[in-house]
């Protein structure tokens, strides 16, 4: 017997089918961006986002072109999951969007790759002074601005209020001075586990996947830096590192998170909180929408803990010029309109998202989905530190990222102790950075 | 004389018409960016500008690396093990739907859906089945009084969800592919053996067998290629953990290549990949004896 060549033909048609389809949604996505030799006067802008920040988008691009006779922005929405591989790709093609939307800890690989447009000489005038020192540090390379902060988030804690209240837990802290020590979220952790049905947890971590930055947080609240000022050096083996390490150890060790909680794990800590799972979940200003729609609960925002210090991690994306845009100063001006105080305040508000500039720390900030719950992240987001913020903009920050998320995988599931993780972080650090 | 000659150098030049546009394709969508992922791999580079020439410093790396080499124990174990249980699997299936099973095509047709789904998809309804914490898999072992399995923290476990997911994904194709094996095997040799006194077992393994060798030829190499390909059901369903006990060849390729942006490794990860998958091909070629036996 013979396979028959229709057999064979179609056999090898079934089995390539699956391998051409995403192939096809990645040509797909990366077709509508352009080049940044348009015609004059128009912008590319690759981003990725939620309805809301892309409806935001849209509308402050209207009033780009609406304030900007003859200026065009051409917006190109695609997935998040693509949005990395398509600007990489672009980039070593030489034929890159004009902007981009990239987080924080992204910035660094491209502008340290001399990717994107230093934007010192085509800012306006005391520009720099519209923003924090925290976000206006995280753009920085080489002690130039290459991108504006457009938005920051940070992780504040939310909490099923029905499950609290079931394991007695009915004081939480409404304000920042008045938020957990580590001892206390230890404490409440015990209580929820005693009063908290099988196969309940306390609490679970947003660290998973990229998140693992979220995991710095702790880091700084034990007053501790991954990175020296010249964000090369690594300075994670300190005791404030091993103190870290041991703290969020102790959380799979009491049984405070499920082991799926881990830096390596397929689930995110929000589904758990979502389904019941667990009573309290770290997460940031932009999960409050989807809390609001989806949890059958009801549920609060209170603030991380606290350790030696208050901290947190400075989340967020900054919007960037590349190096190849054939109009810099239009991309700037751009990158500026989008920034400024009413623009910001419009997209923040309703994406949820904090925003990084003084004149909106105010308390004149106002999510358009639970207000309320607007002062919690505000008043987390100014926990985070300059020092901090400036470490995760270093370049090396995504060779960083896997080393951080294999060897906290290793303390947390394979007991690995504090004391050879910090040893084994210090090392891949200084392998990522060359130091 | 000249009429001879002629009519050979016709048909040459209309078959090399007819392979032309395949040749093409196939020369610029994989034998150029195989050049260029060799060419890469022999440079340190995070794919920004011109990168660093460094001749076989990545493939040195790669002989002291313990990540790749547990990968690659990872890849040759998860490919053993599901090309033996979804050929196994496939040809059962076969062997009862060429039979006078009722509803027999529903049942192909059931069977072979899997194969309309893509990774990713049937790695998200991995994910729905095997969550430790919410899942459907423990919910079940517990209501009837097993003990609940951490399918998604603990390495042995996480493997085997990556090995069933892909089994119930691939046994369709393979059953498929045995179907129309099957098919062409003329009922009068089965006759012959019955008439000789070969029981059922018999004539499965003494004449059945042997005359599904072209298809099992076929199986074996397409299911070792792209077990050693694994990526989008790994990727989804464990990310590679807990603790790097998913982590096969493609999905730390890919996580060099494009999370720590060190793509000169990765390419030569993606390198050695095809070395294994040639290599594996033509030991295959010389070593089946029944890869060309026919009736």
């Amino acid at each position: 017997m013979q396979l028959s060549r229709r057999a064979f033909l179609a056999a090898t048609g079934a089995v390539a089918a699956p391998l051409l389809l995403p192939g096809c949604g990645f040509v797909g996505g990366s077709g509508g961006s352009g080049s940044g030799t348009g015609a004059e006067g128009t912008l590319t802008f690759t981003t990725w986002g939620t309805d809301a920040e892309l409806a935001g988008f849209r509308s402050a691009i209207e009033a780009f072109q609406q304030a900007n006779d003859g200026a065009t922005v051409e917006l190109n929405a695609v997935p998040y999951e693509q949005m990395f591989t398509n600007i990489d790709a672009q980039l070593q093609a030489g034929n890159p969007p004009d902007i981009f939307r990239v987080p924080y800890y992204t910035f660094g690989a491209y502008a340290g790759a001399g990717q994107l447009l230093d934007l010192s000489p085509h800012l306006s005038d005391g520009v720099q002074d519209q923003f924090t020192d925290t976000a206006w540090a995280a753009v920085q390379n080489d002690g130039s601005p290459f991108g504006l902060p457009h938005h920051t988030d940070t992780s504040a804690i939310l909490y099923n209020r029905t499950l609290l209240d079931a394991a007695g837990i009915t004081d939480v802290p409404t304000s920042v001075e008045d938020a957990w020590t580590w001892d206390e979220l230890g404490q409440v952790a015990d209580r929820l586990k005693a009063g908290l049905p099988s196969g309940t947890y306390p609490f679970a971590y947003n660290w998973q996947g990229n998140g693992v930055t979220r995991w710095l947080s702790l880091l700084f609240q034990a007053d501790g830096a991954f990175l020296d000022s010249d964000q090369r050096t690594p300075l994670i083996d300190s005791d404030a590192g091993r103190s870290a390490v041991e703290f969020s150890s102790s959380f799979f060790r009491n049984g405070w998170v499920p082991d799926t909680d881990t830096t390596t794990s397929s689930t995110y800590a929000a589904d758990t909180w979502f389904s019941g799972t667990v009573a309290m979940v770290w997460s940031g200003a932009f999960q409050v929408p989807d809390a609001d729609s989806t949890a059958d609960f009801e549920w609060g925002v209170t603030y991380a803990p606290v350790g030696v210090r208050g901290g947190g991690d400075f989340g967020g994306n900054a919007l960037v010029a590349t190096q190849a845009t054939g109009q810099p100063e239009l991309a700037a001006s751009f990158l500026e309109f989008v920034t400024a105080r009413e623009q910001m305040q419009a997209f923040c508000q309703a994406a949820s998202l904090l925003p990084t500039r003084p004149d909106l720390l105010d308390g004149s900030l106002s999510f358009d989905v639970r207000p309320e719950t607007t002062d919690v992240f505000v008043g987390q987001a100014g926990q985070v530190q300059p020092q901090d913020a400036a470490q995760v903009a270093s370049p090396s920050m995504s060779a960083i990222i896997p080393v951080l998320k294999t060897q906290l995988d290793a303390a947390f599931l394979g007991s690995q102790d504090a004391a050879t993780t910090v040893t084994n972080m210090a090392q891949g650090i200084a392998d990522a950075t060359g130091a | 004389m000249r009429e001879v000659r002629r009519r050979p150098r016709g048909e040459a030049l209309a078959a090399y018409g007819f392979i032309a546009p395949n040749v093409a394709l196939l020369g610029l969508f994989v034998l150029v960016p195989l050049v260029g992922a060799f060419v890469v791999s022999l440079q340190r580079t995070d794919g920004f500008g011109d990168g660093e020439f460094v001749g076989l410093a990545n493939y040195g790396r790669l002989v002291t690396d313990p990540v790749f080499w547990r990968a690659l124990a990872t890849t040759a174990g998860f490919t053993v093990v599901v090309t033996a249980a979804s050929m196994a699997l496939g040809l059962a299936m076969a062997v009862l739907l060429n039979s006078v099973l009722p509803a027999r095509g529903l049942f192909r047709s059931v069977l072979i859906l899997p194969m309309a789904v893509s990774g990713v998809a049937t790695a998200l309804i991995g994910v729905l089945v095997f969550d430790q914490n919410n899942g459907i898999l423990d919910k079940l072992l517990g209501a009837v009084g097993l003990p609940e399995v951490n399918w998604q923290s603990e390495p042995v476990p996480a493997f085997a969800t990556i090995v069933l997911v892909t089994i119930w994904w691939r046994t369709g194709f393979n059953m498929l592919i045995y179907l129309a094996g099957l098919q062409g095997i003329g009922p009068d040799l089965h006759e012959a053996a019955r008439l000789d006194g070969a029981n059922g077992w018999q004539r499965f393994r003494n004449v059945t067998l042997p005359l599904l060798g072209p298809s099992s030829y076929f199986l074996v190499v397409l299911n070792v290629i792209y077990s050693f390909q694994v990526f989008d059901i790994v990727f989804v369903l464990t990310g590679g953990g807990p603790q790097g006990a998913t982590n096969v060849l493609v999905t730390y390729a890919y996580d060099t290549g494009f999370v720590t942006r060190d793509q000169g490794y990765a390419a030569a990860i993606g390198m050695v990949l095809l070395l294994l998958a040639v290599v594996f091909a033509v030991v295959q070629w010389r070593a089946s004896r029944t890869r060309d036996l026919v009736e």
